[in-house]
Order: structure tokens, then C-alpha cells, then sequence
């Protein structure tokens, strides 16, 4: 498996950049639009629980693991201490992750906020 | 849609005669207010889909009722066509008038906004050969650019509103009637969705077609092609829709 890591300042405006790199690195696995559409959504619904729609101080350490057909993402919130990231999902989120990924999970590890996202293309 | 007001066509019809014999000015305005009444649902609708330009609905939904009142004053009842078919294009002239005023339906690049039109005919023409949603190598090779430039074009499409490039305004009110209509017999099960996802008051303020998407989406399990082939819009139109009604859930969340 290969490993990309990346880190970007906790703020919404660079979840692009995560969904940006998540889009290429599907796209060399063989996923279709419709399937790297799901994948930017699931992306976006779980950094958003990280960042929030403010943007908090501190950074994202995103890591993506590409294997044949099948890429899993995963994100640590790393903040200062004490800011408090509710690592809860609603009802809608785990609704619309059900329908884009084939995993997802967002919980407190180690005291640091982590999703992590699995998706394989189907095609 | 546009039976709000709830007259008849008769009514409609004799209150439009009235309004063009009347003489006395109070008697005129009177009627007029009648008749904005009547078709200010159309305004509504056509007005939505101006939004997410950075107008709140309500300015959008008054520049729309100045072209609402133009057109009533120029219907002409010899020409044998619905109002609403008639006013259509004259409301949505006001709005698009105003955008263009403010500069700003212009914000795209060029260059983006032609990537945009290529993209999407293409994933469209694709999704059409190949019986399936096509990949970006794909698309790469039928446009003759290369991968990044294919995700840097349906990547950017979501930063930008090209609502107005690719959202067909029905001049046709068939449409939207029977676009409601389907809406109608969803409902019931559009309700499941939003008790579950205890959205229901941002959910209702979202226009019918992006909380229609949500639906086929997320309850239904449909993808992105056959929603947009049910549709009748592009692919990437409903992808763009989809982030957008998403992201604007996710903030009412959060408030």
C-alpha cells in the first residue's frame, strides 16, 4: 500500500485541497465520477466535523492509502489543547456516509479527533 | 405552482379585462395587487433559482415581481397563451438584468467556464456510451487534456455558481407543474427522511429540486448519472447541487 500524507491548516477553505487530492489519487485507482463525487462528499462531511465551519487553530494531518482499487483516508484534528471537537455524528452525517463510503468512523483517539473513510471503486 | 392564488381561469381572465378597462386609479391597483397575488408563487419559483448568488431570496423574489407587474401590464388576453407562459421570460429577464447590472454572473473565467461546458457535455456523452459513469482517464482523452486538468475542472465547477449556465429556466410552466406533482407523491416518504435526519425546518427552506436530490440520493440510493438522467439535468449540475444544499445543511447544524 502506498501512504500520501499531508497536513493543512484546520480551516474549511483547505478541505478543498484535501478533497482535490482524494479526487486524483481515486482517479489513478479507476474510480468513475460518480464514485469520486462520493468519495469529496464523505471527505467533506467528516473534516467538517474537524474543522468546524469556523476553522480552528491548529492543523490536519490527513493520510491517504491507495491499494488496487481501493483508497482509505484517514484525518487527526491536531488542536490545542483543551478545544473541544464533538466526534459525535448525526443522524444525517451517518445517513449520507452510508450512502458515499464503504466505511466511516469519526471518534476520539488518544485524546486527538479521527475519521477514517475507506472507499473501493466498484468498477 | 401557479394555482396559489387560487382562481380560476375564468376569474383570472375577467380580473384581466377589468384591470385593462378600469379607469379610476385606486380601481387599477386594487385589481393589480389581485393579480401579483395570484401569480406571485411563479415569482417565488423563478426567483429560487437565482439564489445561492449571494441575494437573499426576498430582494431576488422583488427585482422578479417588477417584471411580474411589466408583464401584466402588457398582457395582451388576444394572444391565447397562459399568463404564466407569457410572464416567464419577462421575470427571469429582471432577475438575469439585475445580475448582469451588478457584474456578477461574469465572476467565472472565461477559460473555466468553456472547461466547464466541455466537461459537462462529455461526461454526459460518456455516461451515455458506456452505460455507466465514465472515469477521468476517460474524459482526459475525450477532451485531449490531461487527468489534472479534469480534476482541477470538476473540482473548481463546485467553487463557482454556474447556475446559469446550465440551469434551463422552463419557459413552460407544464414543467414545474408536473415536477410538483412528483414532489406530491414523494412526500410521505421525503418526511421519513426528514425525521430522521431531525432536519425538517432547513429542509423544508431548501427549493424542491435540491431536496428532491437529497432524496433520490440518500433514501433512495440512486447515483449522481441516474438522478440527473430522472432529472433531466447534467451530471455535474447535480453534483454541484448536492454539495451545495450538503454544505448548507451542515451550517444550520452547527447554528
Amino acid at each position: 500500500m502506498d501512504t500520501i500524507n499531508v497536513k493543512v491548516p484546520a480551516s474549511p477553505q483547505y478541505i478543498g485541497v484535501v478533497r482535490l487530492i482524494a479526487a486524483g489519487l481515486a482517479s489513478r485507482l479507476g474510480f468513475t465520477i460518480d464514485e469520486i463525487d462520493d468519495l469529496k462528499i464523505a471527505v467533506d462531511e467528516l473534516a467538517s466535523y474537524l474543522t468546524g465551519t469556523q476553522g480552528r487553530d491548529g492543523v490536519l494531518e490527513i493520510s491517504f492509502g491507495v491499494e488496487d482499487t481501493r483508497i482509505e483516508i484517514s484525518g487527526r484534528g491536531r488542536f490545542a489543547p483543551g478545544d473541544k471537537v464533538r466526534t459525535e455524528l448525526t443522524d444525517f452525517s451517518r445517513m449520507i456516509l452510508e450512502t458515499v463510503a464503504d466505511e466511516a468512523s469519526l471518534q476520539q483517539q488518544d485524546g486527538t479527533p479521527t475519521f477514517v473513510l475507506v472507499k473501493s471503486t466498484r468498477s | 405552482m401557479t394555482e396559489r392564488g387560487g382562481l380560476s381561469k375564468e376569474e383570472i381572465r375577467d380580473l384581466f379585462q377589468r384591470y385593462h378597462a378600469a379607469e379610476e386609479d385606486d380601481e387599477r391597483t386594487r385589481l393589480r395587487e389581485q393579480l401579483v397575488d395570484q401569480y406571485i408563487g411563479l415569482v417565488e419559483f423563478l426567483a429560487r433559482r437565482f439564489r445561492n448568488r449571494g441575494e437573499p431570496l426576498e430582494d431576488l423574489v422583488q427585482v422578479g415581481t417588477i417584471g411580474l407587474l411589466k408583464a401584466i401590464e402588457r398582457f395582451d388576453l388576444d394572444r391565447e397563451v397562459e399568463f404564466s407562459t407569457y410572464a416567464t421570460p419577462t421575470v427571469v429577464g429582471e432577475l438575469k438584468r439585475h445580475f448582469r447590472d451588478k457584474g456578477w454572473a461574469v465572476r467565472v473565467p472565461r477559460r473555466l467556464q468553456e472547461l466547464h461546458l466541455e466537461l459537462t457535455k462529455i461526461v454526459s456523452k460518456l455516461g451515455q456510451d458506456l452505460g455507466r459513469s465514465p472515469t477521468v482517464p476517460e474524459i482526459a482523452k475525450e477532451a485531449a487534456i490531461t487527468e489534472e486538468q479534469v480534476l482541477e475542472g470538476l473540482e473548481i465547477a463546485q467553487a463557482y455558481n454556474f447556475t446559469s449556465l446550465d440551469a434551463p429556466i422552463d419557459s413552460d410552466d407544464s414543467d414545474s407543474t408536473s415536477f410538483a406533482d412528483q414532489m406530491g407523491q414523494e412526500d410521505e416518504q421525503l418526511e421519513t427522511l426528514e425525521y430522521r435526519a431531525s432536519l425538517a425546518p432547513e429542509m423544508a427552506k431548501l427549493p424542491e429540486r435540491e431536496r428532491r436530490i437529497l432524496y433520490l440520493r440518500f433514501y433512495k440510493g440512486m447515483t449522481q448519472s441516474e438522478i440527473a438522467d430522472r432529472l433531466g439535468i447534467s451530471q455535474m449540475h447535480v453534483s454541484r447541487l448536492l454539495n451545495r444544499t450538503l454544505v448548507r445543511l451542515r451550517h444550520a447544524l452547527e447554528e
